[in-house]
């Protein structure tokens, strides 16, 4: 099933808002919506940890959140929290990425006449995150082979060393693709000033109006909810 | 489209005094198939650089003299103007691609220049025909093994209908049955009268197609030949001025019964690896390495060669194959060494593995590989081949018996090949073991005794030279 890029940026904004301001049960009806279009990009391993660590997460924070637990037990409390609120909005994102084409993203941006200056860096942004993945891999295994691990009585001592070893090579390696990556898109005639075509058709269809609907139909639920009391 | 070069001198810095081109005269008509030869830092990307616009448009610096597409002037226009008629290659296949999906990236090009859907379409089906592109369509562009990318990267090139191909270095990372595709490739260019410049250490597989070979030496044009006429002057002239053998060389041997009897040698058994049971990448019963010898591995990129020095290293495979190799000691040299260089000083890089920190001895190392000058340089500073010496000397440094080489020499000059070949054989002096996984006949024979090759994760022919 393909949405809008448009449609998308709608659903990342009003599942942020939903999701970090109103109570638990807006924020799972929120939540459904890109877990359920995550399926259909077939990634059902994920939705499924996510949805086990979300559910955890997000009812043993409701029933602890009263209590009074002590030190160890407010720690436990509040990395609930952190999950429960912060891992919806990566799903979020984390659809959008894994469903939306370069080009497809640019289309719908300069429908909605966002100019080309501000499009193309954002849409270079999103072709570089699998890149930091992979860069990362690798120099973890160049680590490895050092001898460097993440939990031994070395890095104990001095914790801000696997920091820097990490990032150093990472910080320089991503440079140099950035630029080449650059130079590469404006020989293939990538520039601000050029009108675009666009393979895939971008467009409104029945799946988008239901997207939409269904935010908005949360949205003003939860702004009933606020007025009524 | 012809491409003229007239009195072009260009520098990267301020001042035209130090340029790295200087008074370059070219002519290159219209349907020819130019390759642009010399040692690392001659020039010659710089050359291919002037070509597609990205100089003067893209790197900054002090440039005298005109560059003509055709009539035009590239001063004159802009990237996206020259993008129309020139269409770039560049050598490293991970950083040349804006989409994930390999559809999407062979169309990139026409969408940029407004190409209606349609046009496009078709341009991608008739593509896809040409190159033998099926089974790479709607692949994720991260899957891909090297020569794959490259070939997607020729074909979205392709697909905006260039007059002009500029490729720079594109075999730097290919196998020899990807060097021939790529071969092929630039013959369909030029038989539709394309115009086609290649950057390129590697000239035995543009034998064929090249029309002529301009040599490029500390930013000049030196001499040019037709590739028969280099041929004629036989290797050692080729090899006397920096360059890499037109002519494939050869690799042949007796099989090792005698050889691998004398001595000691390293021996690993059972090295299988899959991602599926049903499908082994990897199946290899027995593995022996000669002990201080120098041992390369051959064959075909996604043979599993990558997938066995892994192994061997440790850095997949079971619980007790890891701790095989830790307890022998292995170290892996890895194709891109950046990744593995962490410290803000040569000298910590050498210390940080070893136990315990022993400064004089790690001053040894550095002497014996050439880095004495540079121990309180950042290792970032250096350039690649002092780089690699580097991640050799931390390997050196944490006393690991066997270190595995993943192409050393790829996109090196003849020079620079030698240079490691005689990196590779101080360290087997030294004792040490050394398997090479390489695509580098000329180094193979130059410093290999022993040779493996693989085929779909099997070893299929093992001999000594």
């Amino acid at each position: 099933m393909k949405l809008d890029p448009r449609t998308k940026l709608f659903l990342a904004v009003a599942a942020n808002s939903v999701i970090l301001s109103a109570p638990f049960a807006y924020s799972v009806l929120m939540v459904a919506l890109p877990a359920v279009l995550l399926l259909f990009e077939r990634k059902w391993k994920l939705v499924f940890s996510f949805f086990l660590t979300y559910s955890v997460a997000g009812l043993g924070f409701e029933y602890l959140k009263g209590m009074d637990l002590g030190m160890a037990g407010t720690l436990v409390v509040a990395t609930a929290m952190l999950a429960y609120r912060m891992m919806p909005v990566c799903v979020v994102l984390y659809y959008i990425m894994v469903s939306t084409r370069a080009n497809e993203f640019m289309a719908g941006m300069s429908r909605m006449h966002v100019p080309n200056k501000a499009t193309i860096p954002l849409t270079v942004m999103i072709r570089f995150f699998p890149t930091v993945f992979d860069e990362s891999r690798a120099i973890g295994n160049a680590m490895k082979m050092r001898g460097i691990r993440l939990f031994s009585l070395q890095t104990l001592k001095n914790p801000f060393a696997i920091l820097e070893y990490r990032l150093i090579p990472l910080l320089v390696s991503l440079t140099k693709i950035g630029d080449e990556l650059s130079v590469a898109a404006s020989t293939r005639g990538l520039a601000p000033e050029t009108r675009r075509t666009c393979v895939v058709p971008v467009g409104f269809h029945l799946q988008d109006v239901v997207v939409f609907v269904y935010c908005i139909a949360i949205i003003a639920l939860f702004a009933y909810s606020r007025v009524s009391v | 489209m012809k491409i003229t070069l007239k009195n072009v001198s260009f520098s990267y810095t301020d001042s035209i005094d130090d340029a790295i081109l200087k008074d370059i005269n070219l002519q290159i008509e219209s349907g020819e198939c130019v390759v642009l030869a010399g040692e690392s830092g001659s020039g010659k990307t710089t050359i291919s650089k002037l070509i597609n616009g990205l100089i003067p448009l893209y790197q900054s610096g002090t440039m005298a003299g005109d560059v003509l597409l055709g009539d035009k002037n590239t001063a004159d226009m802009t990237l996206a103007e020259i993008s129309k008629y020139v269409g770039s290659v560049f050598q490293n296949p991970r950083s040349q691609f804006f989409n994930v999906d390999t559809d999407s990236e062979i169309a990139f090009g026409c969408e940029n220049l407004g190409v209606e859907p349609e046009e496009i379409r078709r341009r991608i089906d008739k593509t896809v025909k040409d190159f033998h592109l099926e089974s790479l369509l709607g692949r994720n562009i991260f899957h891909l093994s090297g020569g794959e990318k490259q070939k997607i990267a020729c074909a979205s090139v392709n697909a905006t209908d260039p007059d002009i191909f500029v490729l720079d270095e594109p075999s730097a990372n290919l196998d020899l049955k990807t060097v021939d595709d790529l071969a092929e490739i630039i013959k369909l260019w030029k038989s539709r009268g394309k115009t086609v410049v290649v950057v390129e250490h590697r000239l035995h597989y543009l034998r064929d197609v090249a029309d002529r070979i301009v040599y490029v030496k500390d930013g000049r044009i030196e001499c040019e030949w037709t590739p028969a006429e280099l041929e004629a002057k036989g290797p050692e002239y080729a090899a006397s001025l920096g360059l890499r053998s037109i002519k494939l060389v050869q690799l042949g041997g007796a099989r090792a019964t005698a050889s691998e009897s004398q001595g000691e040698s390293i021996t690993f058994r059972n090295l299988k690896f899959s991602y599926q049971k049903k499908f082994p990448i990897l199946d290899i019963p027995e593995l022996s390495l000669p002990k201080g010898k120098i041992t390369a591995l051959l064959g075909h990129n996604g043979a599993g060669k990558s997938t066995l020095a892994q192994l061997v290293c440790g850095l997949r495979g079971s619980w007790s194959q890891k701790r095989a190799a830790r307890k022998l000691g292995t170290y892996l040299i890895m194709q891109d060494v950046n990744h593995q260089l962490f410290t803000e000083s040569v000298l910590d890089e050498v210390l940080l593995g070893m136990h315990p920190k022993d400064e004089t001895a790690a001053f040894e190392i550095l002497e014996s590989l050439n880095l004495k000058n540079y121990a309180e340089k950042h290792p970032m500073a250096l350039s690649g081949g002092q780089k690699q010496r580097v991640a050799i000397a931390s390997g050196v440094s944490s006393n690991r018996n066997l270190i595995v080489f993943d192409e050393p020499t790829s996109g090196l000059d003849y020079r620079q090949m030698l240079a490691v070949s005689a990196t590779l054989k101080a360290l087997a002096n030294r004792g040490k073991t050394l398997f090479v996984i390489t695509h580098d006949p000329e180094l193979v024979l130059n410093c290999c005794r022993h040779v493996i090759r693989m085929d779909h994760g099997r070893i299929v022919e093992e001999y000594s030279l």
